[in-house]
């Protein structure tokens, strides 16, 4: 449990470094601490949403006063949002950043997370710049370095966490 | 089959009553509407930089309002929804009245078709759309346009939702003449204003 609350106060801590002015998101057990210290920040709202696309909007909604907003959802999700990012994010050059994590890896073999994990390599990575990192092994300048991306590119950025097989540290996941 | 624009003769047009809600408040908040009929017709109501004309999927206009009022929290957010367009988000309205925004409504425009398709009912046509945004947002806080004045608007608690039956346009709304860029750069300087 240790391992899980650093895993999570490390992204959190990245996230809070690129000076948010909101973020939102739905659970997902690699992301749960990190969301809980988004929820207790004094610094930005957090904004939790009953579905994954509504992330998409709230984000969008931000982005186009001109303010920095973060989405925290698991692959699934967003492959439920693609109309809304495609539609909205893309058409509109909107630069916010969507952390995924992206379950069924080869160190994260649940059976119902492999076909989410295949759907995202298909659907998603075609129309969006990803990058990919390992959950418990990533900058510490990781969220603001996103931001920069994304603004210069006039575009959402993808930021993909994943379970990687022989990291040393927890990866914050919870299930 | 019946004929909506006949069977609702005597409502209001789309255009009248978002021009009509718009004037609730003392100063032009900023309108979120969502994608076609909606944005048609907020934009022949009267086009304003503070208008945000979205082309995303329908029912996306209640989250991105949402976005927008958690950052701009000292300016007045008007969604502007289809009834067919909110029921394709109708979760958005149990994330508002979480995040419980001070300056968040929505105005439900209800003529029980889609109305591109200028014929085809919604689902949600036998739905009492009153009784659900007051089931979300509370009695006091959910009310028809009809039954509202600038001075009861503004002792209204927010997030609050209005109600407003319209009939069924005869035709679609103008085009909206202009590109995302040009819509998101002029609603970004407005919002920077404010």
């Amino acid at each position: 449990m240790a391992g899980q609350a650093a895993g999570g106060d490390r992204l959190f801590r990245s996230i809070q470094a690129a000076k948010p002015k909101l973020v939102t998101g739905v659970p997902d057990g690699m992301l749960a601490q990190t969301i809980m210290a988004c929820a207790a920040s004094p610094d930005f709202p957090y904004i939790a949403c009953a579905r994954e696309e509504e992330c998409i909007g709230v984000a969008c909604g931000a982005a186009m006063a001109g303010e920095r907003a973060i989405v925290m959802v698991q692959n699934a999700g967003l492959l439920n949002s693609l109309g809304a990012f495609a539609t909205m994010g893309l058409r509109y050059g909107l630069p916010f950043v969507i952390i995924v994590t992206n379950r069924g890896a080869l160190a994260d073999p649940n059976g119902y997370d492999i076909e989410k994990r295949e759907a995202f390599d298909a659907g998603v990575r075609p129309m969006a710049r990803v990058f990919d990192f390992d959950a418990s092994d990533f900058p510490d300048d990781l969220i603001p370095a996103a931001f920069k991306w994304a603004e210069a590119a006039r575009k959402p950025v993808i930021i993909a966490l994943e379970k990687r097989l022989g990291s040393l540290a927890d990866s914050g996941a919870a299930a | 089959m019946s004929e909506p624009n006949t069977m609702q003769s005597n409502l209001p047009s789309q255009k009248d009553a978002i021009a009509a809600a718009l004037a609730l408040y003392p100063t032009r908040p900023f309108a979120v509407s969502d994608i076609g009929s909606q944005s048609g017709w907020l934009k022949a109501s009267g086009h304003d930089a503070r208008n945000l004309y979205v082309s995303g999927p329908m029912g996306l206009a209640t989250s991105i309002a949402l976005g927008l009022a958690a950052v701009r929290p000292d300016d007045q957010v008007l969604a502007i929804a289809g009834d067919g367009a909110l029921a394709m988000n109708l979760t958005s309205l149990a994330t508002i009245v979480g995040a419980k925004p001070k300056n968040l409504s929505i105005l439900l425009v209800d003529n029980r078709v889609y109305e591109f398709t200028a014929s085809v009912p919604t689902p949600t046509r036998e739905m009492d759309w009153l009784a659900v945004g007051r089931a979300f947002f509370g009695a006091d806080q959910c009310m028809r346009l009809s039954d509202l004045t600038p001075e009861r608007w503004a002792g209204v608690a927010r997030p609050a939702m209005i109600v407003a039956d319209i009939a069924a346009a005869l035709a679609k709304p103008p085009a909206l003449g202009m590109t995302p860029a040009m819509i998101r750069m002029e609603f970004l300087g407005a919002a920077k204003r404010s």
